[in-house]
C-alpha cells in the first residue's frame, strides 16, 4: 500500500464537551457527556445514553438546529477558495440528514426534504460556508471520515490539489437513535468500551469536525492511513478478529521506532470490543489502548476526524484521557483506563471501524 | 403435549422472514436459529425481535438478551413464556 503522508493542517471538532481542548480536558477529568434520553425524542420511548450538543434536542427541525454549530466550528477554518478546483472539499457523514427524511414521512412539510438527502443536506451546508462545486460527498457507515481523509491526502500527495479540506458530520435524531435501538446495542445501560462485562450497549453522540490537508511541511503528519474490508459479514467481525490486524500492522511497520499509543475505536459492544482489544494488545503489546466513546458516544461516521482532533490535543500536551466509563477487568492488559500523562510519545495510531467489516486506521506524529 | 406456542413461533419465524421454501414443522426444536439451517442473520435477527415484541408485548433489553432469546424454538419459548403477559399467550 501506498502511503500518502500529509501535513494537517488547520482542525477543529464539536463533541457535546465542546471543541477538540474542551472535549480532551474534560476527558481528562473523566466526565460523562452521556446522559439518558428518550429514544424518540420529545415523542418518548426507553431511555437511552445519548450526547447532544450542548442546547440541542433530538428532534428533528428545518432548518437543522445544528446548523449554527456547524458555522461555529467552521469559523476555525482558514479562508482560501474551498470548493475551487484546487482546494477540493470532501464531506463525510454516515447519516447526513436522514432523519429529516424521516421528519417528512411524518410530518409531510416539505421543508425537510431541502436537508432530507446528502446531495441536498451538503449542497445546504455548501452555500451557507460559502464553498464552489469541487465538492465530493464520500459515505461508508463509521469509517466514513477515514475514507474522506484517505481521499483527500491523495489529492494533495498526487498535486492535484494545493490544499483539500475534509469535514465530518453526524448529527443525531430520532431514526438513527432509533435504528441502534431496534438493534439492542443502544439499551439503557452506559457504554464500557474493552470492560468485560455481561451485557454490551454503546452510546450515540453528536460530531463534527474538519481538517485542512496540505503538502508534508512542519507540524503535524498523517504519516499513513490504512482501509481495510473483511468481505466478512454485515454486522459481525470473523471470530479471530484478523481485519483489526490487517489494518494495523503496515502503520504499524511504518512507525518502527517511535514510541506511540492507541486511540480505538471501542464503542462498548462486547464481540468488537473483546476483537479490538486483543488484536492490538498481540500486535502492539507495548502500547496503551484508550477509547473515548464511553463519554462522548460514538459520533458515526465522524468518529475518525472528531476524536483525531482530540489526540492531537492529547499528543501535544503529552496528556492523554484514559478510557471513560469503564473499568476493570479490561479485555487486555493494554487497556488505559485512567489517564496517561507522558510527553515521551511521538506519535498516535487512531483506528476506526465499521459495520460492512470495515477498517481503517492513521499514524499521526510530529514531521 | 406440545407447547401450541411451539408452532405459533415457527410459522412466525418463516412468516417474519419470507422463508417460503421453509415447511414451520420442519424447524427442529432444539436448532441453534442463528447460523445453522436456517440462514438466520443478524438482520434477520432485528426483524423477528421487532415482529416478537410487537405480537407478544415483550422488550428485549440488549443484543446479548437477543442471542439468548434466539438460541433455538425452545429457548425463545421459554423466553416468551418467562416475559410475556399470559393473557397474550395461548394455554401452555
Amino acid at each position: 500500500m501506498a502511503f500518502c503522508p500529509v501535513q494537517l493542517g488547520a482542525h477543529g471538532c464539536l463533541t457535546a464537551l465542546g471543541d477538540a481542548a474542551q472535549t480532551h480536558a474534560a476527558l481528562l477529568r473523566g466526565e460523562r457527556a452521556l446522559s439518558l434520553v428518550p429514544v424518540h425524542g420529545s415523542a418518548g420511548g426507553d431511555p437511552v445514553p445519548l450526547a447532544l450538543l450542548p442546547g440541542r434536542s433530538l428532534d428533528e427541525t428545518s432548518p437543522p438546529s445544528w446548523l449554527p454549530d456547524v458555522k461555529r466550528l467552521m469559523r476555525g477554518c482558514p479562508e482560501a477558495p474551498w470548493g475551487g478546483a484546487r482546494h477540493p472539499v470532501f464531506v463525510t457523514s454516515s447519516n447526513f440528514g436522514v432523519g429529516n427524511l424521516y421528519e417528512f414521512r411524518r410530518t409531510a412539510l416539505a421543508s425537510h426534504l431541502g436537508y432530507g438527502t446528502p446531495e441536498a443536506c451538503v449542497g445546504f451546508i455548501g452555500r451557507e460556508l460559502g464553498w464552489g462545486g469541487n465538492v465530493s460527498i464520500v459515505s461508508h457507515a463509521c469509517v466514513s471520515a477515514n475514507v474522506g481523509l484517505v481521499l483527500a491526502a491523495r489529492q494533495v500527495a498526487s498535486g492535484l490539489a494545493d490544499q483539500a479540506l475534509v469535514f465530518t458530520f453526524d448529527f443525531l435524531s430520532p431514526f438513527v437513535a432509533g435504528g441502534f435501538h431496534a438493534l439492542k446495542i443502544l439499551n439503557s445501560e452506559f457504554p464500557a468500551p474493552y470492560q468485560a462485562r455481561a451485557t454490551g450497549s454503546i452510546g450515540l453522540g453528536d460530531g463534527a469536525a474538519f481538517a485542512v490537508l496540505r503538502r508534508p511541511g512542519t507540524g503535524w503528519i498523517i504519516a499513513g492511513q490504512t482501509l481495510h474490508n473483511e468481505m466478512h459479514h454485515f454486522t459481525a467481525f470473523p471470530p479471530d478478529g484478523a481485519g483489526f490486524i490487517a489494518c494495523i500492522e503496515p502503520l504499524v511497520r511504518l512507525a518502527s521506532g517511535r514510541r506511540l499509543w492507541i486511540k480505538g475505536h471501542g464503542t462498548g459492544t462486547l464481540d468488537s470490543g473483546r476483537l479490538e482489544a486483543e488484536a492490538f494488545g498481540r500486535v502492539m503489546p507495548s502500547c496503551p489502548l484508550v477509547g473515548w466513546k464511553g463519554s462522548i458516544g460514538h459520533t458515526l461516521g465522524s468518529n475518525g476526524l472528531v476524536e483525531l482532533a482530540v489526540a492531537v490535543e492529547s499528543l501535544r500536551s503529552g496528556r492523554i484521557p484514559g478510557t471513560v466509563g469503564s473499568a476493570a477487568p479490561a479485555f487486555s492488559e493494554t487497556v488505559a483506563l485512567e489517564p496517561i500523562t507522558d510527553g515521551s510519545f511521538d506519535g498516535v495510531l487512531c483506528a476506526s471501524n465499521a459495520f460492512g467489516g470495515a477498517h481503517a486506521a492513521l499514524l499521526l506524529c510530529h514531521a | 403435549m406440545p407447547d401450541p406456542l411451539n408452532a405459533r413461533i415457527k410459522t412466525m419465524i418463516v412468516q417474519t422472514l419470507r422463508l417460503e421454501d421453509i415447511d414451520p414443522a420442519s424447524i427442529k426444536d432444539d436448532e441453534p436459529l442463528i447460523g445453522t439451517g436456517l440462514s438466520i442473520d443478524s438482520i434477520d435477527a432485528l426483524e423477528l425481535v421487532v415482529a416478537l415484541e410487537k405480537e407478544y408485548g415483550i422488550k428485549i433489553k440488549s443484543s446479548e438478551e437477543s442471542m439468548v432469546a434466539l438460541s433455538s424454538v425452545s429457548g425463545l419459548v421459554a423466553f416468551i413464556r418467562q416475559k410475556a403477559d399470559p393473557s397474550r399467550l395461548p394455554p401452555a
